[in-house]
Formats: structure tokens, sequence, C-alpha cells
């Protein structure tokens, strides 16, 4: 399974997509169990006025919900873990419970193709 | 402390307006992020996990009350109310809007800061020594030297394009608190016999993927030749550097692929070829420089203080001076390091409340100065001995008096994996999870100098390498694994620490320093610090250990 995301240009915040709007948390992404119609939604999606970077993530299912697959995707749905009242998490929720709890999903790097070195 | 002038205040203003003008068009759409994201680079602006990251440039380390009281109202007005000084001794806001950096650029500039050349292939800012000026150590003041290559270095043309990014430190004391063999540059300040001053000049240090202990390539340079010197190694550096191959492209692999000694024979050729006058610092302008960094009126004391004598009936007190206070060169003065590291805090993190505090400590006991170090704590380098116990009963008040400088709990941490998008693991937790095992001071101070590094991947901005502990986080498998070296060394006697074999899970890594600090306990003889044992013994049996309890 898949989802959209982003940060958007403005602010630099974390976003998901779900049917043409983006949306502030995870719970809200839509999920393409098709990776064909992902990589559809992903190009529709881009508009560079309002976000930047989008991209796939692998998502799986969790105990009573969903979750990103990386690590790094899920610091990214939740905020850093330093600092519980920042970021997402700091809202609580129930999707936010999920991920916080989803130590059962296999880790796999969700983003492909990164250069990981620094400018 | 200098001060801009004309050009300098010039500069920065057509420099924040210009960005303005980019971030409005790119807002517009005008630009593309393809083609904007060079440009916020350039102006220290990095798209990370949650948000943009500033990293504000502060030269050399040395800050002013009114700078630092900037900084805090910046991370109150357009941040979560804190910033994190990093390793380069800057300071990052890690949750900043595009929109409001331009407002955020201009309050820089009205304190006489920026955030240019924090990014990119360029020459980045000057580490030096946090205690200059302050220690009878040096035998010159290296922030006359920074602050030189400073301005030499501001948007030099002909180096804002280099292969990769480039540092320099400058020291001149016998006890290197800028790792300046660890850096592109590394600067040793020298009295020839004569009394003349030069510099030892290192080329070709750095961390990172492929680590170096830079090599010397020149003994004796005469210290009014260092900016046509430095030109020459740019120079060789910008033509032979692998601009092909990122992984190859700094300076070190260049360094280590001719040789040092090939490499300082181009360099020499390079620099006898050079119209030198045209480029180094005339003797008026170096003085006029010099000039900013006199000493700042202290006031003639006698050598003991009876009230510092005194507070020292205070346990608490007496161990805060073992451990966070230093011999400062004018009698009756003392250099105060502030601990940016109580156990359970991020390292390096200081919130806008506790900057401020710091600020009028400085405005009232420290002549107005504040240092970063590189290792993520700050400093009062001018305090009257008399007034050490106010500065230390106001630290205390906001949290920031723990006496537990270059000790177990005193660890550098990058960002890692809470923020950097670069990152495979996080570092702030792991940390965290260290400091507080050791956070009793009294034992602390019986394990001695220990210097944990960490980083969240192998761009090893935690300088991991150097660490008498070193903890990197890779990702193995998707998993975050720790692998740790031992040995390492940013001092004067600078080494690369060696690997301790397989990487550890997350769990599994407090309780191998543990682990490791009993082995140390067990192993060591009179006086060794941790270092010291490691170096007798070897791996082995700390090795030893470790995996015994892995099985
Ligand atoms: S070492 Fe890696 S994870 Fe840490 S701050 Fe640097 S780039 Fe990010």
């Amino acid at each position: 399974m898949k989802a959209l995301t982003a940060n958007t240009l403005r602010e630099g915040e974390v976003v998901f997509w779900n049917k043409g709007a983006w949306k502030l948390r995870f719970g809200e992404a839509e999920l393409f169990e098709d990776d064909a119609v992902a990589e559809a939604a992903a190009l529709a999606a881009v508009n560079p006025t309002q976000i930047v970077e989008p991209y796939l993530i692998d998502v799986e299912a969790a105990e009573d919900g969903f979750a990103p697959v990386a690590f790094r995707e899920r610091v990214r749905a939740l905020g850093p873990q330093n600092h519980p009242q920042h970021g997402k998490q700091a809202e609580g929720g129930h999707d936010i419970e999920v991920i916080q709890h989803a130590h059962g999903v296999a880790r796999s790097a969700g983003r492909h193709n990164l250069i990981k070195l620094k400018k | 402390m200098y001060r801009y002038d004309a050009i300098d205040r010039a500069f920065v203003q057509d420099r924040t307006a210009e960005f303005a003008g980019q971030v409005v068009r790119r807002l517009a759409g005008e630009i593309t992020e393809d083609q904007f994201k060079p440009l916020r680079l350039m102006n220290g602006l990095y798209l990370q996990l949650h948000a943009y990251m500033l990293r504000v440039s502060v030269p050399y380390g040395t800050l002013s009350s009114v700078q630092l009281k900037k900084l805090a109202h910046i991370a109150r007005t357009y941040d979560k109310g804190y910033g994190h000084f990093t390793t380069r001794q800057n300071i990052q806001f890690h949750w900043i809007k595009l929109a409001d950096t331009p407002a955020i650029l201009g309050e820089l500039a009205m304190v006489e800061m920026h955030a240019l050349q924090t990014s990119g292939n360029c020459i980045r800012n000057i580490t030096s020594d946090p205690r200059a000026g302050a220690t009878a150590e040096e035998i010159d003041d290296p922030r006359v030297w920074s602050e030189l290559i400073r301005q030499w270095s501001a948007i030099h043309p002909e180096f804002s394009f280099l292969p990769r990014k480039f540092k320099i430190a400058v020291t001149a004391a016998p006890q290197d608190r800028t790792a300046a063999k660890l850096h592109d540059i590394g600067l040793l300040l020298r009295r020839a016999r004569d009394g003349s001053l030069g510099f030892e000049v290192i080329a070709g240090g750095g961390m990172g993927r492929t680590p170096y202990v830079g090599p010397t390539i020149r003994e004796f340079l005469p210290a009014h030749h260092l900016l046509s010197y430095l030109e020459a190694i740019l120079r060789v550096y910008n033509r032979h550097g692998r601009r092909d191959n990122i992984y190859k492209a700094r300076i070190k692999i260049l360094v280590a692929q001719l040789g040092a000694e090939e490499f300082a024979r181009q360099v020499e050729a390079e620099w006898e070829a050079m119209d030198r006058p045209s480029v180094d610092a005339p003797d008026t302008e170096l003085a006029r420089i010099r000039g900013f960094f006199n000493p700042p009126g202290f006031a003639v004391l006698p050598p003991k203080s009876e009230v510092f004598e005194g507070a020292k009936a205070d346990p608490a007190f007496a161990r805060f001076v073992r451990n966070n206070v230093h011999a400062h060169k004018q009698p009756g003065y003392a250099i105060v390091d502030i601990s940016l590291k109580a156990p359970g805090e991020t390292p390096g993190d200081a919130t806008a409340d506790q900057m401020d505090a710091i600020a009028d400590l400085a405005e009232r006991f420290s002549l107005d100065e504040i240092r970063v170090t590189h290792e993520q704590n700050l400093v009062l380098p001018h305090v009257r001995l008399d007034d050490v116990p106010a500065v230390f009963a106001t630290l205390k008040a906001i949290g920031l008096s723990t006496p537990n400088i270059n000790l177990v709990s005193d660890i550098i941490a990058c960002p890692g994996l809470d923020y950097c998008a670069l990152a495979n693991a996080r570092a702030i937790p792991v940390a965290q999870d260290i400091a507080t095992r050791f956070a009793d001071p009294e034992r602390a101070e019986l394990i001695g100098e220990l210097k944990i590094k960490i980083s969240g991947c192998i761009n090893a901005c935690g300088h991991h390498h150097v660490g008498h502990i070193g903890i990197l986080g890779v990702d193995k498998k998707g998993e975050e694994f720790y692998q740790f070296t031992l040995g390492g060394s940013a001092a004067e006697d600078a080494e690369v620490g060696k690997i301790l074999g397989p990487g550890l899970p997350a769990n599994r890594v407090g309780d191998a320093v543990e682990t490791l600090v009993d082995v140390y306990l067990r192993e060591r003889k009179d006086g060794e610090r941790f270092l010291d044992t490691y170096r007798r013994t070897g791996l082995t049996p700390f090795k030893e250990a470790v995996y015994a309890e892995a099985h």
C-alpha cells in the first residue's frame, strides 16, 4: 500500500494527499492499493506553488489501523521524539497512537533514489 | 568583538533584500523549486523532515548579549521557543516557515548577523577556540585571524562554487578546542624563535564517509602571508578537486590521493607564482581588525577571591567549579562553561528564556560576551571570580548548571532522524538515554573525561569518528542500528576511532556504553582517562565485554 506525501512550500509542513487535497494528518491520507494508481496521483498532485518534493511512501496495516513502513516516515507523521509537544503528535488522536504503537511493522527505507549526502 | 563597518552592513542588507525578493517570486510561482533551492541554501535555509531549518552563522563562535537576545527573540517569535547549537559553533532553528525567512534575516542583520555561507560549496563559518582572548595558553588571539579569513572568504567570487564545502579552523593554544586537524584547513598559530608569528598549516582533514586526520603541509607560514597561502591551497583544490564524484570531492580526498608532499609542492608552486601583495592583507588592515579584539577593559583584581573560595563550601558549587570553571589569563577572572547537556535534555538545545537569561548574565558578568563551543555548549569567557557564585545561582535557576563539561554525559549529538532529512537513525534519544544513565554527578566525575559523540548518519555532524566513544546510526535493512568506534580524538592528539564490531540495535546501545565504561574502570591505571586506557589496552577487552553480553 502507498500514500503520497510532501511538504508545503510556505511552511514546510508535512502533508498527505487525499483525492485532490493536501491533508495535515497521516490518518487522513488516501491509501493506494495499486502502485500504478499511486504513481498517477503523484504526477497529478504536483503543484509548484503549494508543495515541494512530493513522493510516495510505503504503508502497512498496523494494529487497529495503518502506519508508514519506514521509520523516517513515522517520524514525519508524528514529530520529533525529543519534543512530544511538537509536530503532529501534539494533537494526539487514534491515527497518531496507531503509528506510535506500530513497532511490529517491518521497517524498510521508504524513500528510494534519495542521495543521502549533505548539501 | 568585531563590529560591522559600512561595507559589511550594506552587503548583508543587500543580500537580505535580494533573498526577500527571491522568496516572493518563489511563492508566486515565478521561479521553480529547482531554481530556488540553491538560492535558499545559499541563505542557510534547508527543508528538513517537519519544516524548514535556518542555520545562522555565529562567526568563530562569538556572540554579544544583544545578538544572543536576538536569537532568543527569533526562537520565540518564529520557531517553537528554542534553538539548537551545532558542532559548527552555529545555531539552527528547526521550525521555520519560508514566508517568515526574509523577516528573520532582516532581524539578524540588525544585530550584524546572517545565515550566509552556512550551506553550499563555499567557505563556511570559521571555527575557533571558544576561550580566545581569555586563556593564558594562547600565543595570539585566533579571532583576529578568523575575522580576517571571514572577510576574505565572504562571497569570494573565485571560491563560491568549490567542488564541495570548505571548513577552516584557527587555534592558538596547545590544547586544541577546535578539532583543527579534522578541518579542510587547520591553522595552528606558532611563534618562531625570533618572536615572529606564523601558522602551522594542516590540510585535508575531515570526517564524513572517509575520515582523515589532516597532515601538516607547511610547518611555519609567516602570518602576514596567510591569505595568499590560503588562496593558493584553494586554487589547487578548485582546479583538481573531484567535481565528478560527490563522494570524492572534498579536499581530503585530493590530499590523500596526491600525498601530502605532492599536494604541498603544488600549493607552494601556485603560491610562488602568485602576486602575493595583492592578496595578503596590508598591516594597516590587520591592525584595524586587531583593534576590535583588544582586551575588553579588565579590572585589576587580586588573583584570589574570598567570595569564590568561600562559596566552595557548597559541594554543588565546588563540583561546578571543578568541571565548568577554567583559568583566565587575567588575575581575578575565570572562564565559565555552560553545559547544554543536562541529562535527559537535547544536547545543544537552549530555550528562548535560557538564551535571554544567559545574555543577561553575559551583560552583567562577562563583559558582554558569550561563546559557542563545537561541543555544543556555551561559554561566559570573562567572569570575575567574585561573580562566579552569582552566575552559578542563576544558571541553577534556569536548569543550566550541570557540572559535566568533558564528562560522560557531555555528549555531542546531531539532530539525527528526529529532524534531519538525511538521517539513518535517531541520535538525540540515544544521547538522552546515555546521559540519563550517567546522571549521577559523582559517578560521572569518578569516570572522568570521556567524550561520547553521536551522528545519525555517515555525514558525521555529530563527530562520531573522533569520539572517545563514537556512535554512528546506520540503516540495516531499514532498522536503526548503531556502529561503535573507540579511541577517536578531536584534540591535539587527533585520531579517528576504530570500529568495535558489528552494529547494535537501538535497545542495546545504552547497555553497551555502560559495559565499555565498566571495562575502563576495571582496566584503568592511575590517572588514566578512558582514552589513555583504550590506547594502552587496545580494542580487545572492550570488544570482548560488549559482544560477550550480546550473545
Ligand atoms: S550526521 Fe547525518 S543525520 Fe546527523 S545532522 Fe548530519 S546529515 Fe543529519
